[in-house]
């Protein structure tokens, strides 16, 4: 697929992740895909394969945040196979307190597939609303 | 040259040039070609996160304070850039020691915007917890 058609494909997903609506991204996630949480700070880890991170790290994040968030996209880069989205999240924890991150997330398709993601944020507001990734689930490798 | 003569592929190979340039520790490339109203933004809640507007504002009030925090001369290497009309979007990997002897190796999605072979605004987003414990906020000794 060209850049302009990744782009649009992304534009078309985050336009659903503005409402709220998180589906359409999960249906283009490849099985293979990998999702490296940058930095060096307790969520930094790579997510391999769909189910790792549906599983360990949507799933944790949705024990902690209250139905109805959103991530609002700002703009989109798209160059060959990869597209840049910066975006805000409007969000907020279960216990009322407001998360809104600022993110810089980088996506790698191939055949209209996301393989690979990977999220630049405030790991310093991540920590303090959130609170540390559980040493439990942390994926190895 | 007109501002509309540069096309991406310019745009990322000046981009890619400066930081060749970072990752051999020579800021010079990069300062050489700061417009006069420049804007560096850190993105997010720590204590360096904020707006720096113009090329003066950006040297004395982030690099120069950077400089003190870190020993010998800053170096960041690239490993990755996408660009797409105006904007270059460089990940970058920091290969610093502050002052006292700690690792400072951030982790960087920069988001650059030029005109006219110019840098006109550039979005740094990093690992913002790793700046609070490493360097401190900026102004006070590096931990």
């Amino acid at each position: 697929m060209s850049a302009a058609a990744n782009k649009q494909l992304l534009q078309d997903i985050f336009a659903a992740v503005a409402t709220g609506n998180r589906q359409p991204l999960l249906d283009h996630l490849a099985d293979e895909v990998t999702m490296q949480v940058t930095g060096q700070n307790s969520w930094s880890q790579t997510f391999r394969g769909k189910e790792a991170l549906v599983r360990d790290l949507y799933g944790y994040l949705a024990t902690l945040l209250a139905d109805g968030r959103r991530t609002v996209p700002l703009r989109f880069i798209a160059d060959d196979d990869h597209v840049v989205v910066e975006a805000k999240g409007e969000m907020r924890t279960k216990a009322g307190i407001p998360y809104n991150n600022a993110y810089c997330l980088i996506y790698r398709l191939q055949n209209g597939r996301i393989v690979e993601i990977r999220e630049y944020c405030d790991y310093a507001l991540t920590e303090a609303v959130l609170g540390p990734f559980p040493a439990s689930m942390k994926q190895r490798g | 040259m007109k501002a509309t003569d540069h096309k991406p592929d310019d745009n990322k190979t000046i981009v890619q040039h400066v930081f060749d340039e970072l990752a051999r520790s020579n800021s010079q490339p990069l300062l050489d070609r700061l417009a006069e109203d420049f804007r560096f933004v850190i993105m997010g809640t720590g204590s360096w996160s904020r707006s720096f507007e113009g090329k003066a504002a950006v040297l004395a009030e982030l690099f120069a304070p950077l400089r003190e925090k870190i020993a010998d001369r800053i170096t960041i290497v690239p490993v990755r850039l996408i660009a797409e009309g105006d904007l270059v979007v460089v990940e970058a990997r920091g290969r610093n020691t502050t002052r006292d002897g700690k690792a400072y190796d951030n982790t960087y999605c920069n988001v650059i915007r030029l005109e006219a072979g110019q840098f006109k605004e550039w979005i740094e987003y990093c690992d913002t917890l790793l700046v609070e414990k490493v360097l401190g906020p900026p102004g006070e000794a590096a931990k």
